[in-house]
């Protein structure tokens, strides 16, 4: 198919998911769509990702669309220049079909926290699509994009690709550059992309990967390669993190993790039981290291050099900052700000930040030494359930955390991680979690294609 | 531990977030059920804590001294809210002045 | 009762590079507004900061020549609070883990002689922007070029006893960091600025009094005047029963009072953290060690090398120490074989005048050898080498010789031209002539004078008197 094709029928189907109020994009147009398929086609030589389109969640900054992060504090604001990943992935031959919609400033777990209005899930549009990355997800699940770009801080991608049913991977911390990803919790934050299929969503992070002279978190290691699928999973030891298996586990989630196991075992890998004690701790520790690290983050909308302005009464710069911030941030930007502000604030720093990392490093070295133990991948569910409805958790902020209860450890780890859709429960996606070693996405990936190519992940799991 | 109405003022001023009266009490309450939350850290014990975790690497790259700025595709004039003869405008502010 | 004052000092200066400190925009002075800005220094949404190495290179440097232990680890921090010269919200600093700590340095106090004074720290940090308040009305502008040049702070001890001590504490602190090379400690373009913590308590006791800190002080003279004004204000203050109050206060040069700023319920609450978009800072104790070897001899070390190898006095040691420049220049004119206390004398003349107001001289040290060679041939006199010079130096390029020629100042020794200009002046002044030789002796200084004024100075005055002797005996 032709780029110029690709770029009208990735129109027409925005167009009609738009139309059937999807809400998952904030910014496309069929003009940029064009300019973008012959930008791709004057390129001397087509990139390894000629021709496909992609959609870019909203916190990722580029020129030639806005960049507003779900949030009116950035409405209408328009990057002087483009994320690393962005111009890699355009310089690979990526066409940026749109910007899509999320939890504003990536904060949440069901996109239901977007200044824009929350995305609807593909299946069933009283249900959340997952979060933050939702309307990256629901446009992949929809089939409007083969692939799309998500953040993760804390599962942001991996839960809402388990609530779909789609691939979401997170690489390693340091493997792809933070820079142009508009900056929640620094020292979790990661660009991670989404795909119908494991190979898609590989392609596009191993052109994002490598390190990036202007990010100086990035690790110096050459370019992830695309593996290829393992015809066998012989000598693959799959662990399984006993604290991520709890007896209340959602039944239809739990059978998709049987399926998986299955799975594993069919294709000659072995299964063998692991622990993870301090994962119990994830949730809280990342409840603090992300808002404080917000809180920094989100001081620099201030409303002096760049978004739109409002002043309080008094006129003065004081009621400048506050009219603009407080007007500019949603209720659940605020809370974590103000979360994030209070942890750090005098007199409970020690309290609360310095104990979280911590504990941080407690939780980390549970992965260290299950891996060390002989396990070369772990397995775990995604998600404690199916994608809940709209509105179900959005009064007890607690309990929308918890819906990160399986993926949050990984992050605070560092490690890279993706979600695989492993069948459906009452009509809805199940996600399988793997789990690899620092810098081992390659093994992830590959095993992770094996298993798509076994398991009938559009089917009924038997409970 | 609690936070009353003062502490989330406090927080509030130091975060430079104006709060509506109405919206206080309610804040109050999820403020506390968040730090009540993530208050079960107490439970791990002070003797297993190791070091702060640093994710990625361990060491900062450093960037040689060259003029070499990232290029902005538009100037500040075409973001700004407010951006005169070359500069940024805010409200004069009286405790500014002095300096 | 008697008062001691105790005073410690937070200098910030700036580290001479060409980029700033997290982005490779330019460190120039002077340029139109926002132009030296990109992404990271105008804190947009997405940016990352990047540390330079010659920044790094430059404190650590600074920090040796302080005597400071530099840290193989250290942490850059947030420190967070608004205003609208900050662009991200918080200023990139370095806190609970800085770059260097514990060093010393001595200075001359005029009260105590020689004063160790303690190097509490000196850490890395990023500039804020310049605010404008009175270009526009009822408006303050913003200017970002300055945002993220690299700075280093340097926190001293509460040793100095005297507004006079803070003074003397500065120029030699500035010395030292000129002399390294790390800044050019320029008040007038902000690239050196002061804040002071002051306070005072009763003689004996051992407990520190409240303190406050004083700003905004543009020389070194105003800190000396504005920290007298703080401690006069503080005893006034306790002396009349009140308390003194932790505030900030601003100088204000024109009336030469302080004034408190900020009120204390504002006091602030930075909120530190490790910047997570910043790993540590790790040097290896082989690099420290080779910046250490590659600092440049120090003021205190030329000094008494100028002193012990070339006999200097100690105050002439210490003038012509003042500039690393200024020594140099003198040490290549003694090296063009003048001896060492005849270029003092010069160096400490017309040339210092000029390198104070420019920072450097236009007669290389090899001319200005020349010249006082001229002198000593007796080519030159003294007073006309300083012409010379004068000319050399609003003219350079032209030797010292060539100089004396084109102006006529070459001293006439010839015994002919001697002998005429003699006579011109005996046939000029019979009445003198006749009272010399009545016995008045002492008018031979006077004949003298007159030669050299009709020879225009050209005349070499050792030659002159046995001329006039032998012509005064003549009948």
């Amino acid at each position: 198919m032709s780029t110029a094709a690709v770029a009208r029928d990735t129109g027409a189907r925005l167009a009609e998911a738009d139309a059937h109020g999807l809400n998952a994009t904030l910014h496309w147009s069929q003009a940029c769509l064009d300019a973008e398929a012959s930008r791709v086609d004057r390129m001397a030589a087509p990139g390894p990702l000629a021709g496909m389109a992609i959609a870019v969640k909203d916190n990722i900054v580029t020129v030639e669309q806005p960049t507003t992060c779900g949030s009116r504090i950035l409405a209408g604001y328009l990057s002087p220049y483009n994320a690393t990943a962005i111009d890699r992935l355009r310089a690979a031959g990526a066409l940026v079909a749109c910007k899509a919609n999320m939890d504003e400033f990536a904060m949440g777990s069901s996109t239901e926290h977007s200044a824009y209005g929350r995305v609807k899930h593909p299946l069933d549009p009283d249900r959340v699509p997952g979060g933050s990355s939702g309307g990256s997800a629901a446009l992949v699940a929809a089939g409007v994009v083969p692939v799309a770009l998500g953040s993760e801080t804390g599962g942001s991608v991996r839960q809402p690709a388990s609530f779909c049913g789609i691939v979401g991977v997170k690489p390693s911390y340091g493997r792809v550059s933070r820079y142009g990803l508009v900056a929640f919790g620094s020292s979790l934050d990661c660009i991670s992309a989404f795909g119908k299929t494991v190979k898609d969503a590989s392609r596009v992070l191993s052109v994002m990967s490598g390190p990036d002279p202007l990010d100086a978190t990035t690790v110096n290691r050459p370019p992830m390669a695309v593996p290829a699928p393992l015809a066998s999973l012989k000598g693959l030891r799959v662990g399984l993190p006993r604290e991520y298996f709890p007896p209340d586990l959602h039944p239809g989630v739990a059978a998709g993790l049987r399926r998986t196991i299955d799975a594993v075992r069919q294709l000659g890998g072995d299964v063998c039981e692991v622990s993870l004690p301090n994962s119990a701790y994830a949730v809280p520790t990342y409840y603090i290291v992300a808002p404080a690290e917000a809180a920094a983050n989100l001081a620099r909308y201030d409303g002096v050099r760049y978004g739109p302005r409002k002043v309080g009464p008094g006129g003065d710069i004081r009621a400048l900052y506050q009219a603009t911030r407080g007007e500019g941030f949603g209720a659940e930007v605020r809370r974590r700000i103000l979360v994030g502000t209070y942890v750090l604030s005098a007199g409970y720093y020690d309290a609360y930040y310095r104990k979280a990392q911590r504990v941080r490093a407690l939780i980390a070295d549970d992965f260290r030494r299950a891996f060390a133990g002989g396990v070369d991948l772990l397995l775990t569910p995604t998600t404690p359930t199916p994608a809940f409805r709209a509105g179900e958790k959005t009064e007890d902020p607690v309990a929308m955390y918890l819906a990160d209860i399986f993926v949050c450890a990984i992050s605070l780890a560092g490690l890279p991680a993706l979600s695989l859709p492993v069948g459906r429960t009452d009509g809805l996606p199940i996600g399988a979690q793997l789990i690899a070693p620092y810098f081992e996405e390659e093994r992830m990936l590959a095993a992770a294609a094996a298993l798509e190519g076994v398991i009938a992940a559009g089917s009924e799991v038997e409970r | 531990m609690s936070i009353g109405r003062d502490e989330v003022l406090h927080v509030a001023k130091l975060a430079e977030l104006a709060v509506r009266e109405d919206e206080l009490n309610r804040l109050v309450d999820q403020l506390n059920r968040i730090v009540d939350y993530v208050a079960q850290l107490d439970q791990v014990p002070g003797d297993r804590i190791a070091e702060a975790f640093i994710p990625g690497p361990q060491a900062v790259p450093l960037r040689e001294d060259v003029i070499a700025p990232v290029p902005l595709s538009r100037p500040p004039a075409a973001i700004a809210p407010e951006f005169v003869d070359g500069f940024f405008l805010v409200p004069r502010h009286t405790a500014m002045e002095d300096q | 009762m008697s008062w001691e004052t105790v005073i410690g000092l937070e200098v910030h200066v700036q580290l001479r590079t060409r980029s700033k400190m997290f982005c490779g925009c330019a460190t120039s002075f002077g340029d139109p507004p926002n132009t030296n800005v990109c992404p990271v220094c105008l804190g947009l949404p997405g940016a990352l900061p990047i540390p330079n190495a010659e920044a790094v290179r430059l404190a650590a440097r600074a920090a040796l020549a302080l005597g400071c232990t530099v840290h193989e680890t250290s942490v850059f921090a947030r420190k967070n609070y608004f205003y609208p010269d900050l662009p991200k919200g918080y200023q990139i600093s370095q806190y609970d883990q800085p770059l260097s700590t514990r060093g010393r340095m001595t200075f001359d106090s005029v009260e105590r002689g020689r004063v160790e004074v303690g190097i509490t720290r000196l850490h890395l940090e990023e500039d804020a922007g310049k605010l404008l308040h009175d270009r526009f009305p009822g408006k303050t502008a913003v200017d970002l070029n300055r945002a993220g040049i690299p700075l280093a702070e340097i926190v001293s001890d509460p040793d100095l006893r005297s507004p006079a001590e803070a003074r003397a504490y500065l120029t030699t602190l500035r010395q030292i960091l000129v002399y390294a090379g790390v800044s050019d400690c320029s008040m007038e373009q902000g690239s050196l600025r002061v804040d002071a913590n002051i306070s005072i308590r009763s003689v004996g006791e051992p407990a520190l009094g409240t303190k406050t800190e004083v700003k905004n002080m543009n020389s070194f003279a105003n800190v000396e005047h504005a920290l007298e004004a703080e401690r006069a204000r503080q005893i006034a203050l306790v002396e009349s029963g009140q308390k003194v109050e932790q505030v900030t206060l601003l100088f204000n040069a024109g009336s030469g009072q302080v004034k408190p700023t900020r009120s204390k319920e504002e006091s602030h609450d930075y909120r530190y953290f490790p910047d997570p978009d910043l790993p540590p800072l790790v040097l290896t104790i082989p690099w420290i060690a080779e910046q250490r070897t590659a600092l440049p001899e120090l003021p205190d070390v030329r000094r008494s090398r100028l002193e012990l190898a070339l006999g200097l006095s100690a105050y002439d040691a210490r003038v012509l120490t003042s500039e690393p420049t200024l020594a140099d220049y003198y040490e290549a004119v003694v090296a063009e074989g003048v001896d060492a206390k005849t270029a003092a004398n010069w160096v400490m003349g017309d040339v210092m005048t000029q390198f104070n107001e420019t920072g450097s001289f236009p007669v290389s040290a090899a001319k200005l050898g020349d010249l006082i060679g001229l002198v000593r041939a007796g080519t030159v006199s003294h007073q006309a080498a300083k012409r010379v010079l004068a000319e050399m130096a609003s003219r350079p390029g032209e030797g010292a010789e060539a100089v004396a020629r084109r102006l006529g100042l070459v001293q006439v020794s010839d015994q002919g031209a001697l002998g005429e200009w003699v006579s011109e002046v005996l046939a000029a002044h019979p009445a003198e002539v006749a009272r010399f030789r009545g016995g008045e002796t002492k008018l031979m200084g006077f004949f003298v004078g007159q030669v050299m004024k009709r020879s225009q100075g050209k005349a070499d005055p050792k030659g002159v008197q046995p001329v006039l002797t032998e012509k005064l005996r003549e009948e």
